[in-house]
């Protein structure tokens, strides 16, 4: 049984007058210990994908099955549990909470699984440890460098065990030195066993995992390894920045034109 | 167990992020707190002073009798724009008290009062300040009280003007530790000696104020002592289930003997304690619905300080509601969360108001006769109450941070 079944997802914003629509037909299966980029430029639907995945938001028609289980009918309470126990979250601008200690963001998913005090203390040690943030334990986020503050919620997402990592641009807030430790850490973790879904626009961070889905306009036009998508992605990129650039030029002839 | 440790953990969370949120806020929680406990310490105030004044005004009436009536020259309970019409009247004098004497038939009993406060010495003591009476043998049928030791004024007493006197608890405490009163001869005022004859038993406290300092003469040697031109109040006591008929009795004795043509308007009053209840009730319904008022406002007031409080802090925590609910917080979860603040706000404001509250009671035991205290049923109803009203202005903040899409709330910026 695969971990993520994806079957005819559609989603579909409602802007009052027009509809917007996000995702078209999208077919993807995921199994478990796989290591996925999600990968698409901005617009392309890969947050909205990300966010049905996450049971953040529901799919407008098409099936989700997380663990076999049939995500598109639950309601709130029970996609929030699903969120809590199957799920973990890493955000591109982290998303800790700036007033707790590092210590207490990692236990906070563990409280709403009713985790008690001293277990939840333990669980959070062991899942700082294999951050290698053991030291940094009692520092509030704003006290951490970005890339240690990401490891935090690395730990937060770690500390329940669950099924799932699924990270948003993880590096996108941090400098390049700091972004490869943490693509380290995210390898680290897929070796020891841990699904991982990652979402991203860059195309170097896609060739580097060992799947791709590229995503445009809310279809999926390739699944595949990493390094071939992500090279498909950079063509095309590249040749949307050509005509953007080509049209540009013509843009500039024709209003020098008009001015003489 | 799961559910128990989970709801422990997360109420112990919301406190700390409620308390975090307050501190953070320290100027805002002030103000809402001060407004919150402002109001809370004014209706109990308002309460309690009320409260105050009518035990007192029971325990008053208490010492009256139901089937008592006051034969005066003053109306009781209603004054107001006829103040001079009583003012002109002559005063109820002896003249009046023997004609009813003689002319009634139904009362029970019939006493004369006149008091003025006299400063009573015994073997070189003054006490200052003592309620003197004047009156006659039908005194103790007329109020209800009672002697402890020693006998109480007879006729004769009365008709010779004899210098003896009743004396009250305080009078004995202050004068006779441990050493027979009875006998003894005390100066009451400047210039007259009275042997004692009985004493009162103890009656207490009326208004905040002992009514055992107290000396009872003969109404005719009072006279002679503190002057003859002082109005009396005459108490009538009708028998049971007749006040109604005695009334018109003692009435048309006084028309009588007054010399009053029938269609001159009565220049005495007779008076009836429920005459004065009624007043009183109308009083206190005010203060009531004042207080009432007051409190309705002030819960108005300080419960729009609570929902703005909150509706800032939803907004400033809008991020944080998105990464709990994202890591599996559910609606519940979050509105309590917000709940719990708006109720912190308010419990503290209500404990301040308490604390207030109870200063202002010290200072108003202090500095009036009314016997003010906050009673602890009062403090637990105000604390209840200050935790109703937050969660109640608190509940449409709390539930718009409940309804938030997680996704929504983790854009936040």
């Amino acid at each position: 049984m695969a971990l993520i079944e994806l079957e005819h997802i559609v989603k579909t914003y409602d802007l009052g007058l027009s509809k917007v629509l996000a995702l078209q037909d999208i077919h993807v299966r995921i199994e478990r210990g796989e290591f996925v980029a999600i990968v698409g430029q901005s617009g392309s639907g890969k947050s909205t994908l990300m966010n049905i995945i996450g049971c953040l938001d529901v799919p407008t028609a098409g099936r989700y099955r997380l663990s076999g289980r049939d995500v598109s009918t639950l309601s709130d309470d029970q996609l929030a549990d699903v969120r809590n126990l199957e799920i973990g979250f890493v955000f591109q601008s982290f998303q800790l909470l700036p007033r707790a200690s590092a210590l207490e963001n990692v236990e906070l998913p563990l409280v709403y699984r009713g985790v008690s005090k001293k277990e939840r203390n333990q669980r959070a040690v062991e899942a700082m440890k294999m951050v290698g943030l053991e030291e940094r334990m009692k520092h509030k986020p704003a006290e951490l460098s970005g890339g240690q503050r990401q490891r935090v919620a690395i730990a937060r997402a770690l500390v329940t065990q669950p099924s799932l990592l699924l990270a948003d641009e993880p590096t996108g807030n941090l400098d390049s030195k700091t972004g490869e430790e943490i693509i380290r850490l995210f390898l680290d973790l897929h070796a020891r066993g841990n699904t991982i879904v990652l979402v991203t626009h860059e195309p170097k961070l896609a060739a580097r995992c060992p799947r791709a889905v590229r995503l445009v306009d809310g279809l999926v036009i390739a699944d595949g390894p990493g390094r071939e998508v992500a090279a498909a992605n950079a063509e095309a990129l590249g040749a949307e920045a050509l005509a953007q650039f080509q049209a540009a030029e013509r843009a500039a002839q024709a209003a020098q034109a008009g001015a003489r | 167990m799961r559910a128990i440790r989970r709801f422990f953990a997360e109420l112990r969370d919301a406190v700390v992020q409620a308390a975090f949120s307050l501190i953070s806020h320290k100027l805002r929680a002030v103000l809402t707190i001060s407004g919150i406990a402002i109001g809370i310490m004014t209706v109990i105030l308002i309460f309690m002073v009320q409260a105050g004044m009518s035990s007192s005004f029971a325990r008053q009436l208490s010492t009256l009798g139901p089937n008592t009536l006051f034969v005066h020259k003053w109306k009781w309970g209603v004054n107001g724009n006829d103040w001079w019409k009583y003012k002109n009247r002559p005063v109820v004098n002896m003249m009046d008290m023997r004609a009813l004497q003689q002319n009634t038939t139904l009362p029970v009993a019939i006493a004369p009062l006149v008091n003025t406060q006299a400063t009573v010495n015994y073997a070189g003591k003054d006490v200052r300040g003592v309620d003197v009476r004047g009156t006659t043998d039908g005194y103790l049928d007329a109020t209800g009280w009672q002697i402890r030791r020693g006998r109480f004024l007879t006729a004769l007493d009365q008709e010779i003007g004899a210098n003896v006197c009743i004396i009250g608890a305080d009078i004995e405490d202050a004068f006779f530790k441990g050493q027979e009163p009875l006998g003894q001869q005390i100066r009451v005022g400047p210039n007259i000696r009275c042997s004692i004859v009985g004493i009162f038993l103890r009656k207490g406290n009326a208004f905040g104020q002992t009514q055992d300092l107290r000396v009872i003469l003969p109404i005719s040697t009072f006279m002679r002592t503190f002057g003859s031109k002082r109005g009396l109040v005459i108490a009538v006591v009708a028998p049971e289930g007749k006040v109604r008929e005695t009334e018109d009795e003692v009435t048309a004795v006084m028309r009588n003997a007054r010399h009053l043509a029938p269609d001159q308007e009565e220049n005495f009053s007779v008076n009836r304690q429920d005459k004065l209840l009624e007043g009183f009730n109308q009083m206190m319904m005010a203060t009531n619905v004042t207080g009432i008022l007051v409190g309705i406002i002030t819960a108005i007031v300080a419960g729009i300080g609570i929902m703005n409080i909150l509706l800032v802090s939803v907004k400033e925590r809008t991020r944080e509601i998105g990464i709990r609910r994202a890591i599996g917080a559910r609606r519940a979860t979050i509105l309590w969360q917000f709940l719990c603040e708006a109720v912190m706000v308010a419990v503290v404001g209500g404990l301040v108001g308490i604390a207030l509250a109870s200063g202002g009671a010290s200072i108003i035991d202090l500095i009036s006769p009314l016997p003010a205290k906050v009673d602890p049923r009062v403090m637990l109803g105000g604390v209840v109450g200050s935790a109703f009203l937050g969660a109640a202005f608190g509940l449409w903040p709390a539930l718009t941070a409940a309804l938030l899409q997680p996704i929504e709330a983790l854009r936040y910026e």
